[in-house]
């Protein structure tokens, strides 16, 4: 006859349990969809229940396992019921726990589903009533596997919470046992199941450990005592008797080994005594010994006994009302009985002589006997640097002060924020994955609900921009009569130097009595050795305010002297970190303008560096070329004077003005781009269409160089805040290695980037929030609109846009290709694979609309190289 | 074959040894399985293989209803005998005693019996408080898991000196794959039971030969105690053996 598993039936065989476990997951199923109101509902119950039946269950359990005191063990039972209640009453453990909607994340707590729980022998009844409860606060099945020797305790505790649980509403079943504990069944139920409580052994915790399922494990305890001098004696000796007796020793963050500092030993010595205390004599130390330990481990006749008890074991006669047994032993190697876990109220004392001496000692006997569980001290909460050496010398995951242990370590009776708990986690000291005790929020899963949300972006730009043909001297009079200012760095070019086009803002500062000097040594794309020639000068000279006075090269110089100037320990190498996001940047730059006011006056109407964070500087020693960017370089005052203007040569018109519209058109079509940044984006590329021709033509026509001097600046507003893209990636390795100008270097690359980043369907999409989707070709035609292109579609405005540019490009003189620019083509292409892999790792290639492939970039540079039809970049 | 009474090198109630000429005959008892004899044909042919020096196994054969091993005789004077002899050298044997164990130890069992299933059923199989049982096999659950050679009955009376210098160890029917701790407890447990001291002595020279804290091969005395209950030969051993698995845990 087939034999038949009875699921309602006594587990007493692997087939009993899993069927027994089925039905667990189905109730638990049940009791996941409970509300909070619910669940507490039955906590409460279940609570109340195991609260009343106290004083059966620890008479039970003492009974049943022969260990401990029934007094002591209502205590633990009235605690495991009512604490554990009293922690967790009010904590969300159902459904939305936590919510922010303006962040746009969501914490829903949901039940981790089957636990198992394994009881030791020492608590059997109050373990069994605190996990129960924790799992019925988190809506989890929880089956226990009970210690043969407590078995019958164990499982009434537990059907004292299942019986008043289900009262209350809760499913049938929802709390089940092992009725006959094997190792087999309890290795079954451990795999089975979806986490594990194991409180108990080493032994136990590493099965639960190597079972493949989560487990919270904790660890032996082999807490040391250290009494300090400054100690409390009297409080200090009865609170370790009233912790070392509790239930016999049996707690396990009881009190092992007593440290006493040499100067008051006599005296904690017959504290102890005259508490009732017994120190072994002569040969009873030997006898004891031999009774608690055999071979290394802890003799299992001695665990939960009174000291009287385990004295008569010894063959040492004592009065029978003594408390503890006390060795007084030197050694705290393992070799020594003494220095191990007990488990009874027998205790180790050691004498030091000095406070060093004693955290040595207990040190050894955390590491040796319980790694991770507890350590404690007794002293003067005065003496703050020896309690912080104590904490930080103890690997032990609580350490209590001036407080009795097993009723400290388990929290809430000596201190009221440590979590109540009776399974204490001992960090990866202890192998454990906890560190902390155990409570209900340690079996929730907490599923996050993060809805999108767009970064905040930002407009920033320096505090005054000043424009308008012969505004500087207008401008330059608030440094005297407004700031105050008293000396004046000037830095610039030879050039303008020498051309005396510095003279209108030395005469200005005269006429204020505003002592200045000028660097004029600036060289085109400048070094660090020459902004540090700079910098000496300007740190003997001490200014209150800098003026910039020049391009892009000027500009840059002075701001990489301004930074050295306010924080001489700057390191380049750090403050040229790439950054993903320059708000999460790993390198913070220091706060700027402590010492010195910046004024940015550009000559040319190109970089827009006047109203950048930007500076790139090369040291040519190391060869490297630094790309600064951080707001803290965004000059302070911005003064955009044509007749600062008008001595551009041609060829700086070309090129520069070029570059304007390549800043006007990367910073429109930038993922960073908002209404703050379109705007002056727009109206650039529109100045430049109409007056780039015109300035590049007829340089002194003021009414173009004035036009351009804006374009050039608004566009720097644009990107200073909605950053560039792969044209300026490109750009800048490509007059790196072949030595094109920066200006001529962005128009080669203009058309091909523009047809690659209009792709409907790119291979990658950049990623920002703020990107939805592809649509950088209709950005395109926005600028074209913008500037009166409109073809049928936006395919033939894209194609009339490049038209126009291309256009523009021949009327300022600008070449088809790199390699009219005389680029020998060996070179060029045996340094393609590098100039490629560092064009893709610009900072400029984090904004661009398209994440390109190194290989995507490489095929642009190469169409660039020969001038190819743009519409060759099919990819 | 005839056996002679004077070829009886060793009488133990289920068997007979004999040494005809250049073999050693194990010759079991009638009600003695035959499935004992050919496993331990089996283990030793393991031995063999992994190149540990041991009698070679020649045979398994009937003899009028007993089932008999045929081993290779291996001349020589057991350590044991040696360290009887030569009491003021008992640092030097012991300390050969150990080497031995430790070389055996190095060899990998592959495809031997693992010593977790074996120590599993043994404890199962007492007749004792179910709580120590638990603890027992929570215990052993909890033990590191290696494959190392490991003797199962390694003593000095199992090891012959020969004349070359060299060494052969015997009897290996208890040889398992597993935990070198596990052999040493052995070890020491039946040292411990001939003399105490000798034992400790064994235990802190192993223990600094072998690298291994004595704390290591103590965790393992409970387990190998439990294995020899039922073998035990006086009330004042079993009193010995039932202490020795009378432990808890540290918790």
């Amino acid at each position: 006859m087939e034999e038949k598993v009875q699921a309602t039936g006594i587990i007493d065989s692997v087939e009993a349990l899993e069927a027994r476990m089925a039905e667990m997951r189905k109730a638990q199923a049940v009791f996941a969809t409970y509300s909070q109101e619910q669940v507490d509902k039955i906590f409460k119950a279940a609570a109340t229940a195991a609260d009343k039946a106290r004083i059966p269950l620890a008479k039970m359990a003492a009974e049943e396992t022969g260990m401990g005191l029934v007094e002591d063990k209502v205590i633990k039972n009235h605690y495991a019921a009512e604490y554990i209640y009293n922690a967790f009453r009010n904590t969300k453990t159902c459904g939305v726990i936590e919510e922010d909607p303006v962040y746009g994340i969501k914490k829903v707590a949901e039940p981790i589903g089957l636990i198992t729980a394994v009881i030791p022998t020492t608590n059997p009844t109050s373990t069994a009533i605190f996990k129960t409860l924790i799992c019925l606060k988190t809506r989890n099945a929880i089956i226990i596997s009970p210690h043969p020797r407590a078995k019958n305790s164990t499982i009434a505790a537990a059907k004292i919470v299942l019986d008043a649980a289900v009262a209350a509403g809760a499913p049938e079943g929802i709390i089940s046992w092992i009725d006959v504990p094997s190792l087999a069944l309890t290795q079954t139920v451990m795999k089975d199941s979806d986490c594990i409580l194991a409180t108990g052994g080493p032994g136990m915790v590493r099965a639960a450990y190597s079972s493949g399922k989560p487990a919270l494990g904790v660890g032996a305890g082999n807490t040391p005592v250290i009494i300090d001098s400054s100690a409390d004696i009297k409080l200090a000796v009865n609170s370790i008797i009233h912790s070392k007796t509790f239930d016999n020793g049996m707690i396990c963050a009881s009190e092992q080994s007593v440290t006493v500092l040499s100067d008051i030993y006599d005296e904690v010595r017959d504290e102890f005594e005259y508490r009732g205390c017994y120190f072994l004599k002569g040969d009873e130390i030997e006898k004891v010994r031999k009774t608690i330990l055999i071979n290394g481990a802890l003799n299992a006749k001695i665990v939960g006994q009174s000291a009287y008890k385990i004295a008569a074991m010894a063959g040492v006669e004592v009065p029978e009302t003594t408390k503890v047994l006390i060795g007084e032993v030197t050694s705290v190697d393992i070799s020594e009985e003494f220095a191990h876990e007990k488990l009874s109220p027998v205790l180790a004392m050691y004498r030091a002589d000095s406070f060093e001496e004693a955290l040595d000692k207990a040190d050894q006997l955390v590491r040796d006997g319980g790694f991770g569980h507890t350590a404690s001290l007794y002293i003067d909460t005065a003496e703050k640097e020896k309690m912080a050496a104590h904490a930080d010398r103890m690997k032990a995951c609580r350490i209590l002060v001036n407080t009795p242990s097993a009723q400290g370590g388990i929290g809430d009776i000596y201190n009221f924020a440590l979590l109540p708990s009776l399974t204490l986690g001992c960090g990866s000291y202890g192998g454990n994955s906890i560190s902390h005790n155990v409570g209900a929020l340690d079996l929730i899963n907490i599923k996050t609900v993060a809805e999108r949300r767009e970064n905040m972006l930002w407009f920033r730009t320096p505090e005054k921009v000043y424009f308008k043909k012969g505004c500087m001297p207008v401008a330059l009079d608030e440094l005297g009569t407004i700031m105050h200012k008293k000396r004046a760095f000037i830095v610039t070019d030879t050039f303008l130097y020498k051309n005396g086009n510095t003279k209108p803002i030395e005469e200005k500062l005269d006429a204020m009595g505003i002592v200045h000097t000028c660097f004029s040594n600036v060289q085109p794309d400048p070094t660090l050795k020459n902004a540090l020639e700079g910098t000496a000068q300007m740190r003997a000279f001490e200014p209150d305010v800098i003026i910039a006075f020049g391009g892009g090269s000027a500009m840059d110089a002075a701001k990489i002297m301004w930074v050295l100037y306010e924080n001489p320990d700057a390191d380049f190498s750090d403050m040229a970190m790439d950054f993903m996001d320059i708000r999460k940047r790993i390198y913070m730059y220091p706060q700027m303008g402590k010492k010195a006011y910046f004024v940015a006056i550009p000559t040319s109407s190109g970089t827009g560096s006047e109203v950048t964070p930007f500076a790139i500087i090369t040291d040519s020693d190391a060869g490297i070329k630094y790309p600064l960017a951080d707001y803290e370089l965004l000059p302070d005052m911005a003064i955009v004077d044509t007749d600062n203007m008008m001595t551009q040569p041609k060829g700086l018109t070309s090129a520069s003005g070029i570059d304007v519209m390549t800043h006007a058109i990367e910073s429109y079509v930038s993922m960073l781009a908002s209404d703050f940044t379109e705007g002056t984006s727009l109206k650039a590329t529109k100045l430049v269409f109409d007056y780039l021709p015109t300035a590049y033509a007829d340089g002194t026509n003021v009414t173009a160089r004035d036009h351009m001097a804006n374009a050039s600046c608004l566009a720097g507003m644009a990107f200073a805040n909605a950053f560039l893209g792969i044209n300026h990636s490109l750009a800048h390795k490509l007059g790196a290695f072949h030595h094109i100008a920066h200006g001529v270097a962005n128009a080669l690359l203009l058309t091909y980037v523009i047809r690659y980043n209009a792709k409907e369907v790119p291979t990658r999409m950049g990623t920002f929030p703020q990107y939805e989707y592809p649509h950088t070709l209709r950005r395109y035609c926005e600028i074209a609109e913008y500037n009166g292109i409109k073809g049928k579609d936006d395919n033939e405005t894209l194609d009339l846009f490049i038209e126009k540019l291309r256009d523009l490009k021949h009327a300022i003189g600008i070449k088809d290709s790199i390699r009219e620019y005389g680029v020998d083509e060996k070179y060029f292409f045996d340094t393609l694979d590098e100039m490629t892999e560092q064009a893709f790792n610009d900072q400029c290639t984090g904004a661009n609309p398209r994440y390109p492939l190194i290989s995507e970039l490489k095929k642009i540079y190469t169409l660039a190289y020969y001038g190819e039809d743009d519409k060759k970049v099919d990819f | 074959m005839e056996f002679n009474e004077k070829d009886i090198i060793v009488r133990r109630a289920n068997k007979t040894v004999y040494k005809v000429g250049n073999e050693v005959i194990k010759v079991s008892a009638p009600e003695h399985p035959k499935t004992g004899v050919f496993n331990e044909a089996l283990i030793t042919s393991y031995i063999e293989s992994f190149g540990v020096p041991a009698a070679k196994v020649l045979y398994v054969k009937e003899f009028d209803g007993c089932w008999g091993l045929g081993l290779e005789y291996i001349e020589g004077q057991t350590l044991a005998e040696k360290m009887q002899n030569e009491p003021e050298n008992l640092e030097a044997n012991l300390e050969k005693f150990v080497d031995i164990q430790l070389e055996v130890n190095s060899f990998r069992a592959i495809g031997l019996r693992n010593t977790f299933p074996k120590r599993t059923e043994e404890i199962n199989a007492l007749d004792i408080d179910p709580s120590i049982k638990w603890e027992l096999l929570q215990r052993l659950a909890g033990m590191k898991r290696h494959t190392k050679l490991c003797h199962g009955d390694f003593v000095p009376s199992n090891i012959i000196l020969t004349p070359d210098g060299g060494y052969k160890v015997i009897d290996w029917a208890h040889a398992t794959s597993g935990n070198a701790g596990a052999d040493a407890a052995l070890t020491y447990l039946q040292f411990t039971l001939e003399d105490q001291d000798l034992a400790d002595k064994y235990l802190k020279l192993y223990s600094r030969k072998s690298n291994t804290a004595i704390q290591y091969v103590q965790k393992w005395m409970p387990i190998v105690a439990a294995g020899q209950l039922h073998k035990a030969k006086s009330e004042e051993e079993k009193a010995l053996l039932e202490k020795w698995i009378s432990v808890a845990e540290y918790q």
